[in-house]
């Protein structure tokens, strides 16, 4: 239902964005975590699906004025982008693309949806814990180095570790 | 089990996690699934990267933007995220719709049929068959590639960067020696000065790198000037210096620096990139084709395109620095003209930057 009721959003933000192409910013923050979602499960790490969804959106700004709208959502548009970006990835690496299409049909979506929505939870943390699974998880820093960023004792950046999982597990289980 | 004793064993299987290959591994936890799943989020910085990247680059510059706003982006931030969750009738809905379009799929309904495509598609298999029956096809996948940006951290020397002003005198600049080259300007140079007795004496400086020294003496004018005779300003304007170009440098050139160049350094020319000054960034990189020549002989190697990319992302005075020939420079020139760049910046403003880019190609 809530996507029907986005529909004229997404219809008005589209028809602005191609009048103005500013307002694609709108666009951008509302689809990037789940673009990223859809092409980060297909990449073989984290810098490939950051050039790859750079790739995708800027495909997608500078075919904008060729969208015409028929009741998909904006979102439908992007994934078919991506998945073209990924396609011809894959072909450049030797592989098959035809298990892109496999891999949505399989329910790929319930993983897209999961990791656009933690993309988005972590924004909601608390800024502490936020930092903390930043610098550990993305970033990928040790115990220490978080510490002395944050002039913390080690023992409390670990629970400030398991506080933001825990509260990240709890929404997610809310959410879903 | 008290809670520093389970942070404590989490963390352990965190690291372990971490160290893993792929960061993932079939983690049981509810916990270690979701650090498995948060190794793989995009870098925050990324994101926003990005999005400038797309403001800088193509809204700016695109021929058919409807904006020539440079900052819209930024302003669009925050209030948009609440979008972001979606929910799954929306994607599954996109998904009924659209499936995805791949050419080679059995599923390819996620845009209404364009007949366009599938004219390119046909001529271009036709071309394709055509080109294997008549034996010229040398590889299966002829690749090109990749295209990197190199940008030598070296400041402009002679012959880069330049600049000049003047105060609209009837002479010609004195002949001279310029003041010291700094990263900021505050005052430029005077021959004649106007107002002898300043509130705030500040020694004038010319832009440029500080490390060059030209030859010092103690009358400031232009080196290459033939008025030995008269002081003066110079003929030129902007800046109330000295000089007969344009700006508040010294020379015959056009900006802060000194010669007949523009925008600083010495000489004539852009800046390069430098401590100071970031280097551009390609934001928008097509491939480069290969040539039907090149190919047939399996030419390969790498072509350094010297370029200046102007203030607006765009690549100017394209020229070979190292040739490869058989119609790969013409190709690489080709490609590189649609690049687009996040511009260098000195002091937040987008300036015109020399680097050198490096085009390989090879076939796999």
């Amino acid at each position: 239902m809530k996507a029907l009721e986005r529909e004229p959003d997404d219809r008005m933000l589209i028809e602005a964005a191609q009048r103005e192409h500013s307002h694609f910013a709108e666009l951008y923050e509302q689809n990037f975590d789940r673009v990223y979602a859809f092409v980060a499960r297909r990449a073989s790490g984290r810098e490939e699906a950051q050039d790859l969804t750079a790739e995708v959106f800027h495909q997608a700004l500078a075919s904008l004025e060729t969208f015409k709208w028929q009741g998909a959502p904006f979102i439908a548009w992007l994934y078919g982008i991506a998945a073209n970006v990924l396609a011809k990835h894959w072909h450049k690496l030797g592989r098959d693309p035809e298990q892109l299409a496999e891999d949505w049909e399989q329910g790929g979506t319930d993983e897209i949806e999961r990791r656009a929505m933690l993309a988005e939870l972590v924004e909601s943390l608390l800024p502490d814990q936020r930092t903390v699974i930043v610098r550990r998880f993305i970033e990928q820093r040790s115990i220490r180095e978080v510490a002395q960023e944050l002039g913390r004792t080690e023992g409390a950046i670990k629970q400030l570790q398991l506080r933001a999982l825990e509260n990240l597990r709890d929404k997610m289980e809310r959410r879903i | 089990m008290n809670r520093q004793d389970m942070a404590d064993e989490l963390d352990g299987q965190v690291e372990m996690l971490l160290r893993s290959e792929d960061c993932a591994g079939a983690a049981s936890d509810p916990l270690l699934k979701l650090a498995a799943e948060l190794c793989v989020l995009p870098n925050p910085e990324f994101r926003s990267r990005l999005k400038d990247g797309l403001v800088e680059g193509w809204i700016a510059n695109c021929p058919g933007a409807g904006s020539r706003n440079t900052h819209p982006l930024k302003s669009a931030k925050g209030g948009a995220t609440s979008g972001v969750v979606v929910q799954r009738e929306g994607v599954e809905r996109a998904q009924a719709l659209a499936g995805i379009a791949l050419l080679t799929g059995k599923r390819s309904g996620l845009f209404p049929a364009d007949h366009r495509s599938f004219v390119v598609s046909f001529a271009s298999h036709a071309a394709l068959i055509a080109l294997i029956a008549s034996g010229i096809f040398v590889v299966r996948n002829p690749a090109l590639k990749p295209t990197s940006l190199t940008s030598e951290l070296t400041y402009p020397l002679a012959g880069h960067g330049g600049g000049g002003s003047g105060d609209h005198s009837a002479v010609q600049v004195s002949k001279g020696t310029p003041p010291k080259f700094s990263d900021q300007q505050l005052t430029p140079p005077a021959i004649v000065v106007r107002n002898p007795e300043p509130k705030l004496p500040v020694e004038a400086h010319v832009l440029g790198p500080p490390d060059i020294k030209l030859p010092q003496s103690n009358h400031i004018g232009d080196l290459i000037s033939s008025n030995i005779v008269m002081p003066s300003n110079g003929t030129g304007g902007g800046g109330g210096a000295a000089g007969d170009g344009f700006g508040p440098g010294l020379g015959s050139g056009k900006g802060p620096g000194v010669g007949p160049g523009s925008n600083g350094g010495y000489g004539g020319g852009p800046f390069r990139p430098s401590p100071s000054i970031t280097a551009p960034r390609a934001i928008y990189d097509p491939e480069p084709e290969y040539s039907d020549e090149a190919r047939r002989v399996k030419h390969q190697g790498v072509v350094v395109l010297a370029l200046v990319v102007d203030p607006q992302g765009q690549a100017r005075n394209i020229r070979v620095a190292r040739s490869l020939g058989m119609g790969l420079d013409e190709k690489a020139i080709d490609a590189v003209r649609k690049w687009r760049f996040a511009p260098g910046i000195k002091d937040g403003i987008p300036v015109a930057v020399q680097v050198n880019i490096e085009v390989n190609f090879r076939l796999y």
